[in-house]
């Protein structure tokens, strides 16, 4: 755009097995600016800032620093060439020093010996830079989020960047402490760095940044400068993916309150949630990462503990303090980490299957061979995994064929409630047209279930219902039918439109 | 695919083949190796610490690193059988040893399951303690048994072939084999040692399947404890010593991986017979006992770093 970019990036293209998360972005960020990147979940925005830290390699497409073309190789290539990531997770050793982790990778020393010294005085030279009041000699571990938050920013800039990544820098800082980060990224962009903002908070972008880039589906949809746009329009720009595969929805007639929920909390997490599904209905539960939705549903599931909150299932209050309790409440959980805690590696299709409901196809504690083969080839079928075998070991699947495996496995509890989280994240198209075929005929049979996914066209096409969730509470209750527009306001809480 | 296939099944086969080979190279060094005698023998070796292998087995399936406080529990076992011996009678005294030991595993299952403690360094410290209570119990020295006739029983020969003790490890092996192969424990087991994440979310008990397999290799080595003592007719606090050590070598040389999931009891017990077959030799060949040890140390390295090695290669990404 300018010929004093400091990183140009141009045509940037990536893809990984089944999905292209980037096609032929253009990207750039001058000296002295804040340029803001926005884009709902999955539109690209972490893909991009990885090719830039050098995680991934792009495709296709060229970065310059400076006019130079570089090749990012590796984060430490990244790093040395002058790009900082400050990432949402905080990368900060709790037991050390402020002092002594802002300079962990370069404390200074005499002798072999660490100059005490000489590390607080740096230390204190980088945070006074940034006008941080933070004590050089106080344990990490015992400051606040936002605190935290700074000495990782004071870290980043020790190494003495040219180019600052902010990534969701706001999502647990309350409206005051916001303030004093912007300060800090103030007193960074007049030392001459360049600054990248990556938010979900529209309202911060409009403060912050003198240019917005919007991304969806991986491609850039455009970049303005932030003083002529408004919110409203950010979100129109955001919006209107897609539709790729989702099946029409199956009528179904609705039923009678299946499971309740009331005033569920969790310190840090989320807040007062209430909801209730029925018999047939499928409940969308939408909004942005770190919204709390996976968060809520492990707390009805029982995998994290909640501080407060009701759980009924059919009218009768439940005490859930564990996966058992909610399987033998009738409750079952697709999880959003396949791999963590949807499926057992080194186990066969088969004992994957039967695993939740062993003492149904055994007798006595010993397996019934027969049993078990019957209903795991049976729930396998049902859901059309590929291979037609049961005896394979689960980890030599597609990433598709091991979701239906979790799926037939809760199917073959026959579960009441049936809380879906990203059901059909990272698999490929085919799978995804089957598991919404098999939510439908659940939906049929009377399950009731709770829908949480970052694909708002999946979402709106699939729901009954849709609870928007922002900042650990619910931001709006919208009925079939609401556009992706609605939903996009309620989950970036500008209720502007 | 097709690779990953073949070589899925090289290393399943790589341990029977190499008992094979192993018992070729000792009949073609001595003659006295493929005798009865000498096979027999190396099956009564075999015996005791084969009952210990059986629990370690499934301490290693569920990710539960390692038993080190075997050695304790053998001791309470045989101590408790030849020192109570004349106030029960030999049966009620191995009773009672054998529930000593599962007490003591029984805490050990405890610790480990459900205040979540590391393995490794709650049995190490389990077992000193537990060790520390009998040598208090009998003061420090041997304790002798005075039951001859339990003795002969266990060294009996049925059909004048088989030792009674070689029938009762055999026994042990085929229940352990069994409860790791076909019951809903065992399951657990595999399960618990692969992820136990999604075991937990699949509604399985993960805290007490952890504990139950150090319950259950206690137990065995209690009883372990308390066949050395009766053949014996002699207990010391020391008796136990090395168990561990042999049993994780059996362990891990039939290939049962120290990160779970994997294993069975039968291929634990191989491995064992690999080892008892390899040490037969270097005794028939005069090899001193300290080579003994380089080589044993040497196999279990050298079964860690394959395993290791495999997991590598199976792994995706």
């Amino acid at each position: 755009m300018t010929e004093t970019a400091v990183l140009r990036m141009t045509g940037i293209s990536k893809s990984f097995p089944g999905i292209r998360a980037l096609s032929a972005v253009d990207f750039d960020v001058e000296a002295g600016e804040v340029h803001a990147v926005v884009g709902e979940n999955g539109a690209g925005k972490s893909t991009l800032m990885k090719v830039l830290a050098g995680v991934y390699q792009p495709d296709d497409g060229t970065i310059e620093l400076d006019g130079v073309a570089v090749r990012l190789s590796d984060p430490i290539e990244a790093r040395r060439r002058g790009i900082g990531m400050v990432y949402q997770e905080l990368n900060l050793v709790p037991d050390l020093t402020v002092a002594e982790n802002i300079l962990l990778g370069s404390t200074p020393s005499r002798f072999g010996l660490v100059d005490r010294r000489a590390l607080r005085e740096q230390a204190r030279a980088v945070l006074d830079e940034l006008d941080a009041r933070i004590h050089t000699d106080d344990l990490v571990g015992s400051l606040t989020v936002s605190q935290q938050q700074i000495v990782e920013i004071a870290k980043v800039y020790a190494a003495r960047p040219r180019i600052v990544v902010l990534d969701e820098p706001t999502s647990s800082l309350s409206e005051h402490e916001t303030q004093s980060l912007f300060r800090i990224i103030g007193r960074m962009t007049e030392a001459g760095l360049a600054v990248i903002y990556i938010s979900h908070r529209l309202r911060e972008v409009l403060d912050i940044s003198q240019r917005v880039t919007v991304l969806r589906d991986g491609r850039l949809v455009d970049t303005r400068p932030t003083s002529g746009i408004t919110a409203a329009e950010m979100i129109r720009l955001m919006v209107g993916r897609d539709l790729t595969e989702v099946f029409p929805k199956r009528e179904v007639e609705i039923g009678e309150v299946a499971l309740s929920v009331t005033g569920l909390s969790r310190a840090g997490e989320f807040d007062d949630i209430s909801l209730t599904v029925r018999s047939g209905e499928i409940l969308g539960l939408a909004g942005l990462v770190g919204a709390g939705r996976t968060e809520v549903a492990r707390a009805i599931f029982g995998l994290d503990n909640r501080d407060a909150g009701l759980i009924e299932i059919d009218g009768t209050v439940v005490n859930i303090r564990g996966p058992r309790d909610a399987v033998r409440a009738g409750i079952a959980y697709v999880p959003e980490d396949r791999k963590r805690d949807g499926i057992v590696p080194q186990l066969s299709i088969k004992d994957n299957i039967s695993l939740a409901v062993l003492d149904r196809v055994s007798a006595a504690g010993w397996i019934r061979p027969n049993a078990e083969r019957t209903l795991a080839r049976q729930k396998a079928d049902e859901l059309t995994v590929t291979p037609p075998a049961i005896t394979p070991r689960v980890d030599t699947l597609s990433g598709g064929n091991q979701q239906k495996v979790v799926f037939a496995k809760w199917l073959a509890a026959g579960p009441r409630v049936l809380i879906l989280d990203e059901p059909t994240r990272g698999v490929d198209v085919g799978a995804k047209a089957d598991i919404h075929t098999i939510i439908g005929e659940l939906a049929a049979r009377g399950t009731a279930i709770v829908l949480i996914s970052s694909e708002l066209p999946e979402v709106l096409a699939v729901s009954d219902r849709i609870l928007v969730l922002h900042d650990g509470r619910i931001s709006a209750e919208l009925p079939r039918g609401a556009s992706e527009q609605e939903v996009m306001h309620a989950a970036t809480g500008e209720f502007v439109s | 695919m097709q690779q990953s296939v073949f070589a899925r099944q090289g290393t399943r086969l790589a341990l029977p083949i190499s008992i094979v080979l192993i018992l070729l190279v000792g009949a073609l060094l001595s003659d006295k190796f493929l005798t009865l005698r000498n096979l027999t023998n190396v099956l009564i070796n075999m015996s005791i610490v084969g009952i210990i292998v059986v629990g370690m087995t499934f301490v290693f399936v569920t990710r539960g690193l390692a038993d080190l406080s075997v050695p304790a529990t053998v001791a309470v076992g045989g101590l408790l059988v030849l020192g109570l011996q004349s106030s029960l009678g030999t049966l009620g005294a191995a009773v009672v040893g054998v529930l000593a030991a599962a007490i003591a595993g029984a805490v050990n299952g405890w610790l480990v399951g459900y205040a979540g403690l590391n393995p490794v360094i709650t049995t190490l410290a389990s077992g000193t303690i537990v060790l520390g209570i009998a040598q208090v119990f009998v003061g420090g020295v041997i304790v002798y048994g005075d039951d001859p006739q339990a003795q002969d029983f266990l060294t009996g020969r049925v059909f004048g072939v088989v030792p009674v003790i070689v029938l009762i490890f055999i026994a042990v092996v085929a229940m352990g084999h069994l409860l790791l192969s076909r019951t809903v424990l065992g399951r657990w087991s595999y399960a618990v040692g692969s992820n136990p994440f999604a075991t937990q979310a699949s509604a399985v008990p993960v805290r007490r399947v952890r504990a139950i397999v150090f319950l259950l290799t206690g137990t065995l080595a209690g009883f372990s404890g308390v066949l050395l003592g009766v053949t014996l007719q002699t207990a010391r606090p020391g008796i136990g010593m090395g168990y561990e050590f042999d049993a994780i070598t059996a362990v891990v040389v039939g290939g049962v991986s120290l990160l779970g999931g994997s294993g069975t009891v039968l291929r634990a017990i191989g491995g064992l017979l690999f080892v008892q077959l390899l040490t037969n030799i270097m005794v028939l060949q005069g090899v001193p006992t300290e080579p003994q040890g380089i080589v044993k140390g040497v196999l279990i390295a050298g079964a860690v770093a394959i395993d290791v090695a495999l997991r590598r290669r199976g792994g995706r990404e």
